[in-house]
């Protein structure tokens, strides 16, 4: 029976892929950088879509809206698994508007009638079966995949619309698209790069490396030296793990402080973050906006006995407000944090923010 | 000779690059083989405790398998049928799980030593593999280690059998174990262990010095190591346990290899980390400390709220000051948790009790007005209004009644099982035990301990009905029998003991696979041979030749005995050639008397010498080997200088029996003589011209080779 064989292929991949997010997560696991996770989730969801057994598009949604469930689940901090769930629904949605022939616009718009009469476009009206629904819905997610690949690309290309010359310019932790982004504007224009190290986990100085290989000028800092460079700072641009809905940030420990010296010395902050990263999580909103790891490298397990006298916390997040930051580059342009909404919206259907 | 011996490596490299692909495996025991937990371990395998709500087997094997193990033996012995149970329903056993689980059961394996004899018996392990306990919590990442361990048995030809993971800490770090701390001299480059010793109850440390003469030039002697438990091992390992039948822990095999590292060319490796965590649950101090580890993060990513076995209903919250709830969880008013804390699913607390790094099971209930600190709670725990419970642990079911203290600075109170019934109104001193098990019904039950399975349990629970409860000691409700009274002042000594090993059991005689008998061989270990050890080994050998020759018996079986003797007196393999060249070139003398003649000698001996070939040849293997066996026959010559004619016939005998190699002699003639008489020894005319005729042969054989 080829049918089983696939259908315990697909399950075995699916709880593959439950492990590695259980074990780590990025950074740190065998899956790194959420451009990683985005790809690797919407690879496995695309799996799913041709190999799972369903005949309507209710049926597919609500079998992915399961394994999302879980994967988001196994790591409640990665929130780019739970987004490109989310985009994939929307796709299965706008694919089987399409098929009946009805136009997208009229569903997206929320209307005080619609909400008056809410239920009534709900899962029921998933049920009418298309024969070419499959075929579509993947062809949706693989231009999905493009544009997954194309993020990191798309952002670099508008460095040089924001850096210019003799420009300085501080960057805290290492983030690949920042990285990416002041390596683009690097091949015009001459810029002078201060990197906070960011304990306790120095990326940083990776980071560092990474920049002065490419010829750019390049300075590390310790994280308690922020404030006091500032002055000199041009801008600061930065990475983030997750933009929230609020349009404020999810990201490494440490950001907030650059955050508020560059508000004390109003030096612009801006934000290299692909569309990917956009969830519709609000802040505090659930108790896993924190992700605690082993204190190991703030006090090393070889310190002994004082290790029962103390305890020990190492958070790996810090939240920003949204009224901190001047500007989103995306992959499709700059946005202010105030139209965050209307991306989000643009991004996922409303029914879909909780999975 | 030597052309068979250049195939045979080459055979092992080819083989050696095949097994490389196939999957990683584990050998997890599941038992502890001693009785620590006690009497807890009565109705739970050990491995199957819970910490921090998910049972011990969980961590390990969690850990095998993100380490990229794909097949894992789980050898159980003590009440096997539920850790089967556990395992089946555990996700491990799911057919999409990446590690394959066999579980393994038998009665009787009663060590480490049975275990991996019986791994060798049924031929489980193609290639290297890790061997770990079942109560070992880790998050190491051993790659690193299994890389290493990988190459130094491509580089050395299999000389390396074993890697031990050890971890960085300091002395004094609650999670290191005094029973396992040990002292490691290492050589620095190569990460050999050149000495192993556990430290505990030690004053004084000694060291061979010959550890330090070979070898590099730079060596390190740790005391900052943490025992992990997890070891890579070669398949010879399960090899050698076989060989050797007294070999029971990973001690004994360690300082075995050690000692006899010269002879067998097996060496031992150190990886140590300093990354991840990893620590053994071998008795209830560690059980504590390695639960508020887990608490409080270190064992990231496996955390309490991880839910890393899949079970529905197991997740948890994490919040702020560590703090985890389960599903369901409710807390009364003015209840306070307030660091470190793990509540269950579906336990409910009541009004202001004040908890703090407590583990608190499922399907609790807590009164009001209750104080936890250090508490580890299991499942379906009891606990009425106003108790206090200092560093306990309370187990499944058991009530504990109003007002009742379990002490501050009380190390641990058990209460096991089975509806245990504390108080009301009753404070419990320190280090106090109690179970629904009556102690007595211990020593009626001892000789089959190992055998009863849960039908006897439940028999002895009937005998125990019988039996009154004594109010005075679990209060006027109480069920339950108290197995260790209070400690005084006058006992420190004893209740250090409890503290680490809880030895609870009051007949020592059960405890022969445990901690007792292991010291005692310790003690016997560290002494070395003591010369009347030797010289009584010398008359066994002696007696042993003579019975072969007198009832010829096989010289395969006479080499059986020898090794026997050789455990039996602690003798080293080197000692072991020696006194047996010595022994049987005495031969004649012993049995003719002393006052033969050169020819009478040499024609008693020669037959001899041809019998026991097949014994020398299991004795003399390398290269080292040959030049002792020289060096034995020399002194031997030298000491009976009236017969020093005969010793050209007596290596020349050796020589055409092939126990001796020509390249050995040759070496052994022109670099042995060390002082006057072995230089006139080797003036002799006849050994002249012996050395002369095997250089001639050497020329020869070379030639024809071209």
């Amino acid at each position: 029976m080829p049918g089983a064989d696939k259908e315990t292929d697909l399950t075995e991949r699916i709880e593959a892929f439950l492990a590695d997010l259980k074990r780590g997560g990025s950074g740190t696991g065998p899956l790194r950088g959420s451009g990683e996770m985005a790809r690797e989730t919407t690879y496995l969801l695309r799996r799913i879509t041709a190999q799972a057994r369903w005949s309507s598009a209710g049926d597919l949604m609500e079998i992915i809206r399961n394994e999302g469930r879980r994967m988001t689940a196994a790591q409640p901090s990665e929130t780019t698994v739970g987004n490109m769930v989310r985009r994939v629904l929307k796709i299965i949605r706008e694919e089987y508007a399409r098929s009946r022939g009805s136009s997208e616009e009229t569903e997206q718009q929320e209307s005080l009638h619609k909400l008056l009469t809410a239920g009534e476009l709900s899962e029921e009206t998933f049920r009418e079966h298309f024969v070419h629904l499959k075929a579509n819905v993947i062809e949706a997610i693989n231009e999905l995949l493009t544009e997954l690949d194309g993020t990191t690309d798309n952002i670099a290309m508008q460095a040089l619309e924001h850096i210019h010359s003799n420009e300085v310019i501080m960057t805290v932790g290492r983030s690949r698209t920042v990285e990416a982004f002041l390596k683009d504007a690097a091949r015009k224009r001459k810029f002078h790069v201060i990197v906070a190290e960011c304990a306790p986990f120095c990326q940083g100085h990776e980071m560092a490396t990474g920049l002065s290989k490419v010829g750019i000028e390049t300075t590390v800092i310790a994280d308690a030296a922020i404030f006091a460079v500032m002055s000199r700072v041009n801008k600061v641009i930065i990475g983030t793990q997750t933009v929230l809905a609020n349009g404020g940030l999810r990201a490494v420990n440490g950001t907030h402080s650059v955050a508020l010296a560059a508000r004390h010395h109003s030096t612009p902050l801006i934000i290299c973050a692909p569309m990917f990263k956009l969830s519709p999580q609000f802040p505090n909103e659930e108790d896993t906006f924190h992700k605690f790891v082993s204190p190991h490298e703030v006090l090393p397990f070889t310190a002994g006995e004082i290790l029962s006298k103390v305890n020990v916390h190492c958070p790996v997040f810090d939240y920003v407000p949204p009224e901190l930051i001047t500007l989103f580059i995306s992959n499709i342009g700059g946005n202010a944090p105030s139209y965050i909404y209307r991306l989000m919206s643009e991004l996922y259907h409303p029914e879909d923010h909780k999975l | 000779m030597s052309s068979r011996g250049g195939k045979q490596k080459k055979g092992n490299v080819t083989s050696e690059q095949e097994e490389e692909e196939q999957p990683l495996q584990a050998v997890l025991v599941a038992d502890s083989f001693n009785r620590r937990f006690f009497p807890i371990s009565k109705d739970q395998p050990r491995a199957l405790l819970p910490l921090g709500n998910v049972a011990m087997i969980d961590y390990t094997l969690e850990f095998l398998t993100s380490t990229g193990v794909q097949e894992t033996f789980v050898f159980c012995c003590w009440m096997s049928n539920k850790i089967k149970d556990h395992l089946l329903k555990s996700k491990w056993c799911r057919p999409t799980s990446p590690n394959v689980v066999h579980i393994i059961t038998s009665d009787l394996y009663r060590s480490l030593g049975d275990v991996l004899r019986d791994v060798d018996a049924k031929n489980l392990v193609r290639n290297d593999f890790i061997l770990v306990y079942g109560d070992v919590v880790s998050n190491i990442d051993v790659s690193q280690a299994l890389q290493e361990h990988r190459h130094r048995r491509k580089v050395d030809k299999n000389i390396s059998v074993m890697t031990m993971v050890f971890k960085e800490s300091s002395p004094g770090h609650k999670s290191r174990c005094e029973e396992d701390d040990v002292i490691v001299a290492m050589d620095s480059k190569s990460k050999r262990v050149l000495h192993y010793q556990k430290t505990q109850g030690l004053k004084k440390l000694q060291f061979p010095m010959n550890i330090f003469q070979h070898g590099s030039d730079e060596f390190e002697i740790r005391h900052d190591l943490l025992d992990c438990h997890i070891s890579i091992c070669s398949p010879q390992v399960a090899e050698l346990f076989t060989d050797n039948f007294d070999y029971q822990t990973r001690n004994d095999f360690v300082r075995g290899i050690l000692v006899n590292e010269e002879i067998l060319g097996n060496q031992i490796h150190l990886y140590v980390t300093q990354d991840g965590y990893g620590a053994r649950v071998s008795n209830l101090q560690m059980y504590d400390s390695v639960s508020s580890d887990m608490v409080r993060r270190w064992v990231y990513p496996l955390t309490p709220e991880a839910n890393f076995t899949d079970q529905q209903g197991q997740g948890c919250t994490h919040s702020r000051h560590n703090v985890y709830r389960g599903a369901e969880v409710s807390l009364g008013h003015g209840s306070q948790m307030e660091e470190n804390v793990l509540i269950g699913r579906d336990t409910s607390i009541g009004a202001n009790c004040h908890i703090s790094n407590s583990v608190i099971g499922n399907n609790c209930t807590i009164g009001d007005n209750v104080v936890l600190d250090r508490a580890h709670m299991w499942n379906n725990v009891h606990i009425s209004s106003n108790v206090e419970i200092h560093q306990s642990v309370v187990c499944d079911g058991a009530v504990v009644k109003e007002a009742v203290r379990l002490n501050k600075q009380c190390y641990f109170s058990m209460l096991p099982v089975s509806q245990v019934v504390i108080g009301p109104n009753l404070s419990l001193p320190e280090g106090t035990v109690v179970s629904m098990h009556h102690p007595e019904e211990e020593e009626e039950d001892d000789d089959d301990e190992f055998l009863s399975d849960d039908q006897e349990v439940g028999h002895s629970k009937d005998k125990t009905r019988q039996k009154a409860f004594n109010p005075a000691e679990v209060g006027p409700e109480g069920k339950g029998y108290i197995w260790k009274a209070s400690m005084n002042d006058t006992e420190d000594e004893e209740l250090a003991q409890c503290l680490w090993g809880l030895v609870l059991n009051p007949d020592p005689e059960s405890d022969s696979e445990s901690e007792a008998s292991e010291e005692s061989q310790d003690r016997s270990r560290s002494v070395s041979p003591e010369i009347d050890d030797v010289n009584a080994f010398q008359l066994e050998v002696l007696g042993t030749l003579q019975r072969g020759l007198e009832e010829n018996i096989v010289c395969d079986n006479l080499v059986l005995e020898i090794n026997s003797l050789k455990y039996a007196y602690n003798i080293t393999l080197k000692e072991v050639m020696q006194i047996l060249t010595r022994v049987v070139l005495e031969y004649p003398f012993q049995q003719q008397g002393t006052q033969l003649t050169t020819l009478q000698y040499t024609g008693s001996l020669l037959p001899l010498l041809k019998t026991w070939s097949p014994v020398f040849k299991n004795y003399i293997k390398r290269a080292q080997d040959h030049l002792d066996c020289l060096s034995a026959v020399e002194e031997l010559f030298l000491e009976q200088d009236t017969h020093q004619t005969a010793m050209v016939k007596v290596l020349m005998k050796m020589y055409q029996l092939e126990i001796l190699e020509e390249e050995a002699i040759l070496k052994w003639f022109s670099t042995g003589a060390t002082n006057d008489k072995s230089r006139q020894l080797r003036k002799n005319q006849g050994l002249q011209k012996f050395i002369q005729w095997l250089k001639e042969a050497e020329d020869e054989s070379s030639e024809e080779g071209e």
